[in-house]
């Protein structure tokens, strides 16, 4: 059994109009056996950027208190906000220099850019990167989500339609699998403001 | 070791409280080629003198407009060998920016990491500041930008600046030519002219070198192109 | 290079003249996808018609159903040699309960015998995945799952094979309603679960490289068994 599957968790994410969504499962588990139902795998990392982070969650946690502290420093540096192609690289980077010994995460970014465009990008656990223009997957169901988002994604959903379509990919989806599920967090990434929302699933 | 005894540093304060070997630095700078700055609403121009003590010199194979980025370049007023030690390292800190973030480094970041070897350079054992002041030009998400960089690590962000030799009459004749509105065109004719100003001898595309940044990003103007403009001087 | 994928024994030399490690891979993965989808009074079976080994394609034209009977047909995949043999062989003793018995073998009875044959391989099993569809005694579509040593599970609908994983919740929401509020169950019609199934293949054959080329879509009724093959992508 990979590492990466250890704890279960699965990240997904999705552009829509002028909007982009991003949601995990909230599932804390040490293989089959399920800790906790409230570990949310997705953070807050600026106004309108966020980053999925499934897999070890001890790497998780590690790796989102690092890239913050990265993030604090960047963002006093230059007085600006960052943008979510370059925190794309960041974190791309960060993963790079433990190329021979790994962060077990696959990180999702997802966020609105300067010009208030959809932004999504996922990488391997070494930082290699994959920009999208539909949707993003991640974490040990992700064949199940990839099964649900080629059916039901459709470019330029409205922020409403982007929740449900993103929330239906990600529940049916987890609820394929062992490692994952006990509840769900999505958050609907719009320029004047971000909905989070947590869903209510089956807990078994 | 015994000549870790030797390497304090030279940069020492005077009972008054001033550094001494920056004031000297600053003298330094002063003391050589003039060099100007303009931003313009479309663009920045920067150039500077150029001139060879003999007539035997290549006029064309050294230059003092160097270019860092796509979008930033640089002149400098002062010594010729440290503005090289600092154009390696402007381009050495782009390009890890460029990798670090996967963009361009925006003209300011490019000047405080200047301004940090700078610094470091008044600071540590075993060195002496650096004989130059820079002009750091750059063109960031559509908007001009002009830094100066002085030997002290102080950096200032100017609409229009001169440095060298009178650079106190350059910038006394740029405040009065400076306009807000100014298109980089307009800029370039206002650099040459304030060269001018203190230029002793004639002057011609051989001995001025003007590189201008716009949204195309930065470029050394031809020996060609020079000589257009100072065509336009009467 | 995949040679870890070959059914030839082969050995590996340690020394000279040393210790030889001897290695047996008996099983191959051929891919393939199958889904069965049960109405009121009908079912419908589809696979894809693509054949492959690792990263090269046997055939764009195997189908991987197999009829039983009138109103009986099992979708099978995985060991492809493995499906070639079982199916013989249950249709062989299909043949043995007609003799025996004078009668075809009802739905009910060929998903136990399937189960049955199974197990009796349970430790050196079939390399299979199998979805068995067919109309129950009073006329009613039932769906079978099997897991390779005869564990089964009757539902509604279901999938099998490399793009199962990709499939299922997919029928679990549309077919079954799964995590939809406040909907009124249609029931199901042979139109509308065609076109499902040719929806869900498209999007599994985005995805996954083992399903592809075209999708066969068996449909049984009380009036027989019509067959139809669509498109899919085939790279």
């Amino acid at each position: 059994m990979s590492i990466l599957e250890y704890n279960g968790g699965a990240v997904i994410a999705m552009k829509g109009k002028d909007c982009v969504a991003i949601a995990s499962d909230l599932r804390y588990g040490i293989r089959l056996h399920t800790h906790g139902t409230n570990f949310p795998k997705v953070f807050e990392m600026g106004p309108r950027l966020y980053l999925g982070l499934p897999g070890l969650l001890t790497d998780t946690q590690t790796v989102h208190e690092r890239l913050k502290f990265r993030l604090n420093l960047f963002e006093l540096r230059e007085n600006r906000p960052v943008s979510p192609k370059t925190f794309g690289a960041m974190v791309s980077n960060f993963l790079y220099e433990r190329r021979f010994g790994p962060y077990f995460v696959e990180p999702v970014v997802a966020g609105l850019d300067e010009d208030g465009k959809p932004y999504l990008n996922v990488m391997d656990l070494i930082g290699c990167e994959t920009e999208t223009d539909d949707f993003v997957v991640s974490g040990v169901c992700n064949e199940q989500m990839y099964g649900m988002c080629e059916s039901l994604w459709e470019p330029d959903l409205e922020p409403a339609d982007l929740f449900e379509t993103i929330a239906q990919a990600l529940i049916n989806g987890f609820d394929r699998n062992a490692g994952t599920g006990w509840g769900a967090i999505v958050h609907v990434i719009e320029k004047d403001k971000v909905t989070t929302r947590t869903v209510k699933t089956r807990m078994d | 070791m015994s000549s870790e005894r030797y390497s304090f540093s030279l940069t020492t304060f005077s009972p008054s409280g001033k550094l001494v070997q920056i004031e000297y630095a600053l003298a330094a700078v002063a003391a050589g080629a003039p060099s100007v700055g303009i931003k313009a609403t479309n663009g920045v121009v920067i150039a500077t003198e150029n001139k060879f003590k003999s007539i035997l010199a290549d006029e064309h194979s050294i230059h003092k407009v160097e270019k860092v980025t796509n979008h930033i370049g640089m002149i400098y007023s002062g010594m010729g060998p440290d503005y090289r030690v600092l154009v390696k390292r402007a381009r050495r800190a782009a390009q890890q920016y460029q990798l670090m973030y996967g963009t361009e480094i925006p003209t300011g970041q490019l000047v405080q990491r200047l301004a940090a070897v700078m610094q470091e350079y008044t600071q540590s054992g075993g060195v002496r500041p650096f004989g130059v002041s820079l002009l750091v030009c750059g063109w960031d998400h559509g908007r001009p930008r002009l830094f100066q960089c002085d030997p002290s690590g102080a950096y200032f962000a100017w609409k229009a600046t001169a440095m060298g030799k009178n650079f106190i009459n350059g910038r006394t004749f740029l405040e009065k030519r400076y306009g807000d509105t100014m298109e980089l065109d307009d800029a370039v004719h206002t650099a040459v002219l304030t060269l001018k100003e203190s230029f002793e001898g004639q002057m011609n595309e051989n001995n001025i070198e003007i590189g201008i940044v716009n949204e195309s990003g930065f470029r050394r103007l031809s020996p060609a192109e020079v000589k257009d403009y100072l065509a336009n001087i009467v | 290079m995949m040679s870890v994928q070959t059914m030839q024994p082969g050995a590996r030399e340690t020394a000279a003249g040393g210790p030889r490690q001897r290695y047996f891979y008996p099983y191959a993965d051929n891919g393939g996808t199958v889904v069965a989808i049960a109405g009121d009074d009908f079912v419908v079976v589809a696979s894809d018609t693509r054949l492959s080994s690792g990263y090269s394609i046997y055939t764009r034209d195997q189908k991987k159903t197999f009829q039983l009977s009138e109103r009986t047909i099992l979708g099978s995949t995985g060991c492809w040699c493995d499906v070639l043999t079982m199916t013989k062989v249950l249709r062989a003793r299909m043949q043995m309960y007609r003799h025996e018995h004078n009668k075809a073998m009802s739905t009910g009875a060929v998903a136990q015998l399937l189960s049955t044959m199974l197990y009796h391989k349970r430790f050196f099993p079939y390399y299979v995945s199998n979805v068995l569809a067919g109309l129950d005694e009073n006329g009613k579509g039932i769906v079978y799952h099997y897991d390779p040593v005869g564990h089964h599970d009757p539902g509604k609908c279901y999938t099998g094979g490399s793009g199962g994983a990709l499939i299922q919740p997919l029928l679990d929401n549309q077919i079954n309603y799964k995590n939809q509020e406040n909907v009124t169950p249609e029931p199901l019609t042979v139109k509308k679960t065609v076109s499902i199934i040719k929806d869900v293949f498209t999007s599994a054959c985005e995805r996954d490289i083992y399903t592809g080329d075209a999708v066969a879509i068996q449909v049984i009724t009380k009036d027989g068994i019509t067959e139809e093959l669509f498109p899919l992508r085939r790279d």
